[in-house]
């Protein structure tokens, strides 16, 4: 661990000077060291606990010694009764500057300021390095609400007009037309009785106290969710411009804010509120914006790891897993019950983000692969072409049967070509798959790529039935009068048959099984009576298969 | 836990909540893109020089230019750009210079029409990138350069850059005495309120910061304080429906014990309430039912465009939101905020529509019988404890025959009808005399309308 000197150069102070001076330096530099430090380490790192301790001791050091410490805060300097104690001349890690920019011209820490206070001042200078989106508060709004009586503030405006030609801002330029309230704003008024004399009475402590408790604690999570649901009506009942743009960054703001605290509750409040939404559409499109991966990692960090199922009470965070992260956490998960845990939830956003799993799918290894594909098409079977496409394109065999197996049970057209293609895989689990899709879902157009199969290299005898099947299946009637041609060839004398003239012969067996008609029963018959062997016990095969009806293998 | 460990927590869950909304690389992202748009700004405005503005080479600077700024508008919502000597920040953040001279440059370019900064509210399309910089070629136009500018900014419709003149950090103020000048603020408030509305309308962002600020000085001056009561009474500040609502609800916020940091919320929240009419277009249409049921909503939705979670955000955003809602109205009574600017927000209308027939004093009795229903029953009786029997700006008749108004808040339970006062002119009803403090007589004998 590197030790914070290391990596934050010290700004400069008095090496010298009254014991003062050397003690408010030694308490400033801590002050600006902690609060920097938390732009480079989370707040709960040990080198954070070794400048708050820092900080802890050196102003009370200095507090106890010389007493109320009146530090003036100049550009790029601080001041003690005309001592210099911190100088840095970076704007932008300086702490004085940030401070004088903001309008702070005097901190005077009395000796009576405690911890509580001097964390405090820490706390607001940290916030002014930290936060990017420092629009909401400056130093001077931070510390006049924190009222610190151990901090005394002088403060102006932080900043004059310097210019050599001043130009007053022209009146009517922030009086726009259409920028002010019409006669007659805020009326009707409500009708209120006959008034009543005016007297004090006291209010009960509680009743002030039950506002109070409106604004901390669980009361603000309660009013943040009240208001996330006050927003969704006041946008459909207001027809705010859609796609609610400014709404889904709201909500997006507040499940940070309820992931910061931890408030999974909450957070689980708040997308039950957003599915109440009315309409579906605005309810998909919220829940989409506030996927995330944060979310993701809380909850699964407080599930235990044999845990393959999403407790109930958590189910509703599920559109707040972040699609993305899920897919990671997957891809990388070696653990086989989170691997289910993690499985279910992707499987779970779909059908309606089918496009973000399928553009995933390519890159995940192929057991994965598999899964979410098989996922895809049992829930979103009309993206099967789109997974059967990817998963053809894959080097993996089994992905590549898998997408051929997407290919059937797509709805809709199949693709005869790119399917047909796959007749000269090199692997022979693809060619069985091919012929089988194109006996399932192919056409006429196919007749001339099985017959080539069947015409070329040589092929097991199991695929060979396969493109039988296959082309009787897709053509019957062109088929059929292939297999007469291929049931009775002629041999070459003292040669016999060729390779492949037994191979078509037992292609033609095996599709006249799928041929309607007492046609083909009656060739069956016929090549069974004459043949031997193998041949015979094909034939007698086909013949049985015929009986049973239809259906493969 | 020990004390070390607390305080790590502690902080932890302040910065966590701070930053909300943020990620750990958004200053990275925040800092590029400002780069690239300084740079291709800078880049873009010397170029000028030897083309003209609709010249083809401008077309990937200005593309770039209209990315990077989208990009920043995204990441922060308002986006700062301005230049300092010679370094350019934006939204605070210094840009690096090194190897990009253009932002070097950016400041001189900018200077020669008297600007010191740019506020981009909302991003520009490459067109209107183009119009940015083809206004910046035009030699500055003496002897007012920015206003000529800005002037013709508005004429191509480039409502979402504002300019910024040249500022420096003041240092001229006594630190020794530390005073605040509330009144200065109560002036300042009304002003912001309403350039505030405008460029809510004007389809801006909202930035609090300066409301913050002046609310901020009128709490540590004190709502109760019979000075910011003589300013609000004598002043134009009285004429501003925001700032007579904001001074009201803050008086009662306190009264109420609310931190002080949720009385900063009040007070902003108050000096907004009504910017949901000004983002409607403030047609006559709007005045009656209509506008009184859409500007609440219409408000909190302009409002929700600035970017960055804060809990003082979602407590203006209710406050907004409920200002009219009622407190046994079946959705719900409104927030502990809107419930007080629901009695502020009343208050001042009744006197506004009504106060030339009914004294102050009887439009607060008549609210005060309504708590429970239009109103919060301890918030309402905190407002007449607070108000006293003689409302701030009742015209009151003397039992000496002098007219007076009431000039402040309740100072004690004691003094409840016993009022500071100013005399008035008894025809005009405006206050022409010195204070009177009515502890000492002479005795009112009534409260009068007007």
């Amino acid at each position: 661990m590197p030790t914070p000197t290391a990596q934050q150069p010290s700004p400069v102070g008095p090496a010298t000077g009254s014991p003062a001076a050397q003690a408010a330096a030694a308490a400033v530099q801590a002050l600006a060291r902690a609060a920097r430090s938390f732009v480079l380490y989370d707040a709960g790192n040990e080198v954070i606990r070794q400048l708050l301790d820092t900080w802890r001791v050196k102003s009370r050091a200095a507090l106890d010694a010389h007493g109320e410490l009146p530090l003036d805060v100049r550009p790029f300097e601080i001041v003690l009764r005309g001592e210099r104690v911190y100088e840095d001349q970076d704007r932008e890690k300086s702490m004085a500057f940030k401070l004088f920019r903001d309008g702070v011209r005097r901190l005077t820490l009395q000796p009576e300021a405690g911890w509580e206070e001097l964390l405090e001042l820490l706390r607001i200078v940290a916030l002014r390095y930290t936060v990017v989106r420092q629009q909401e508060e400056d130093a001077v709004t931070l510390l006049r609400a924190a009222r610190l009586r151990g901090v005394k503030l002088v403060a102006v405006e932080g900043l004059a007009p310097d210019e050599e030609r001043p130009e007053p801002e022209p009146p009517g330029e922030r009086e726009q037309a259409g920028a002010q309230a019409p006669e007659g704003w805020d009326t009707p008024l409500p009708r209120l009785p006959a008034p009543s004399p005016l007297a004090w009475r006291p209010v009960a402590p509680e009743a002030l106290e039950a506002i109070r408790a409106e604004e901390s604690g669980a009361g603000a999570a309660r009013g943040a969710l009240a208001l996330a649901r006050e927003l969704l009506v006041e946008a459909v009942r207001g027809q705010w411009p859609r796609p609610y743009a400014e709404l889904v960054q709201f909500f997006a703001e507040l499940r940070d804010a309820f992931l910061a605290d931890g408030q999974l509750a909450e957070l689980r409040q708040l997308v039950e509120i957003i599915g109440q939404a009315g309409l579906a559409e605005v309810r998909d499109h919220l829940l989409s914006g506030l996927g995330d991966a944060r979310t993701l990692d809380l909850v699964l960090d407080g599930l235990p790891a044999d845990a393959a199922e999403l407790p109930a009470d958590l189910m509703a965070l599920a559109p707040l897993l972040g699609l993305g992260a899920a897919v990671d956490r997957l891809a990388a998960e070696t653990g086989e019950a989170r691997r289910a845990l993690l499985l279910r939830l992707v499987l779970a956003r779909l059908p309606r983000e089918a496009d973000a799993v399928l553009k995933r799918l390519p890159g995940l290894e192929p057991g994965l692969t598999r899964a979410l594909a098989q996922g895809l098409v049992a829930r979103a079977p009309e993206r099967a072409l789109e997974v059967a496409r990817l998963l053809l394109q894959q080097r993996d065999t089994a992905l590549r049967a898998e997408g051929l197996e997407a290919l059937a049970l797509a709805p809709g057209e199949v693709p005869v070509a790119p399917v047909a293609a796959l007749l000269q895989d090199p692997a022979e689990a693809i060619r069985l798959k091919a012929a089988e899709v194109l006996g399932r879902r192919g056409d006429e157009t196919a007749v001339q790529a099985l017959t080539a199969a069947l015409e070329g290299a040589e092929r097991s005898p199991r695929e060979v039935e396969a493109l039988g099947q296959a082309l009787a299946e897709v053509a019957p009637i062109p088929a059929s009068r292939l297999f007469a041609a291929w049931l009775h060839p002629r041999g070459r004398f003292l040669v016999g048959l060729t390779a492949q003239q037994k191979r078509l012969q037992w292609a033609a067996v095996a599709g006249l099984a799928a041929v309607p008609g007492a046609e083909a029963e009656r060739q069956l018959q016929a090549l069974a009576a004459e043949a031997t062997d193998e041949l015979r016990r094909h034939c007698l095969a086909a013949m049985a298969r015929r009986r049973k009806g239809p259906g493969r293998g | 836990m020990d004390e070390l460990g607390q305080a790590q927590q502690s902080l932890a869950r302040t910065l966590g909540r701070a930053r909300a909304g943020e990620d750990r690389e958004l200053s990275q992202r925040v800092r590029e893109n400002g780069e690239a748009l300084a740079q291709m700004l800078a880049g873009l405005l010397k170029m000028t020089r030897v083309h003209a503005a609709d010249n083809r080479a401008f077309d990937a600077p200005v593309a770039e230019c209209a990315r990077a700024l989208a990009a920043l508008v995204d990441l922060v919502g308002v986006v700062h750009l301005a230049a300092v000597d010679a370094q350019a920040f934006v939204n605070e953040m210094r840009l690096r210079a090194e190897g990009r001279p253009g932002i070097h440059d950016l400041g001189a370019e900018l200077r020669k029409h008297n600007v010191g900064g740019l506020l981009f509210h909302g991003p520009l399309a490459p067109g209107q990138v183009r119009a940015l910089v083809a206004a910046f070629a035009q030699p500055a136009a003496e002897p007012a350069p920015r206003t000529a500018l800005r002037e013709r900014l508005q004429a191509e419709g480039l409502a979402a850059v504002e300019l910024q003149g040249i500022h420096r950090f003041r240092t001229s103020e006594n630190p020794e005495t530390g005073q605040v000048d509330a009144a200065g603020a109560l002036e300042r408030a009304g002003a912001q309120a309403a350039a505030a509305a405008a460029a809510l309308a004007s389809g801006r962002a909202f930035n609090p910061l300066p409301l913050r600020r002046t609310v901020a000085m009128l709490l540590e001056a004190g709502p109760h304080s019979p000075g910011l009561w003589d300013t609000w009474l004598t002043g134009p500040a009285r004429g501003s429906h925001a700032v007579t609502v904001a001074l009201h609800a803050l008086l009662l916020g306190q009264a109420a014990g609310l931190p002080s940091a949720v009385q900063q919320d009040l007070g902003v929240a108050a000096l907004v309430h009504d910017a949901g009419y000004a983002s409607l277009g403030g047609g006559a249409e709007l005045a009656g039912p209509d506008g009184l049921a859409r500007h609440p909503g219409e408000g909190a939705r302009v409002l929700l465009r600035q970017r960055g979670f804060s809990d003082s955000k979602l407590r203006r955003l209710r406050g907004v939101l409920e200002h009219h809602r009622g407190q046994s109205e079946p959705r719900g009574p409104p927030s502990a905020l809107g419930a007080i600017l629901r009695i502020a927000e009343d208050y001042a209308t009744f006197e506004r529509v009504h106060g030339q027939r009914v004294s102050r004093a009887d439009v607060l009795g008549a609210m005060a019988r309504a708590a429970g229903t239009h109103y919060h029953p301890a918030l309402v009786q905190l407002a007449v404890n607070a108000l006293g029997a003689f409302p701030p700006g009742t015209l009151l008749e003397l039992a000496d025959g002098r007219r007076a108004r009431s000039a402040a808040p309740v100072r004690s339970r004691e003094t409840f009808a016993t009022p500071l006062a100013r005399l008035c002119d008894a025809a005009t009803g405006l206050p022409d005399g010195g204070p009177l403090d009515l502890a000492a007589g002479p005795a009112v004998r009534r409260a009068l309308p007007g």
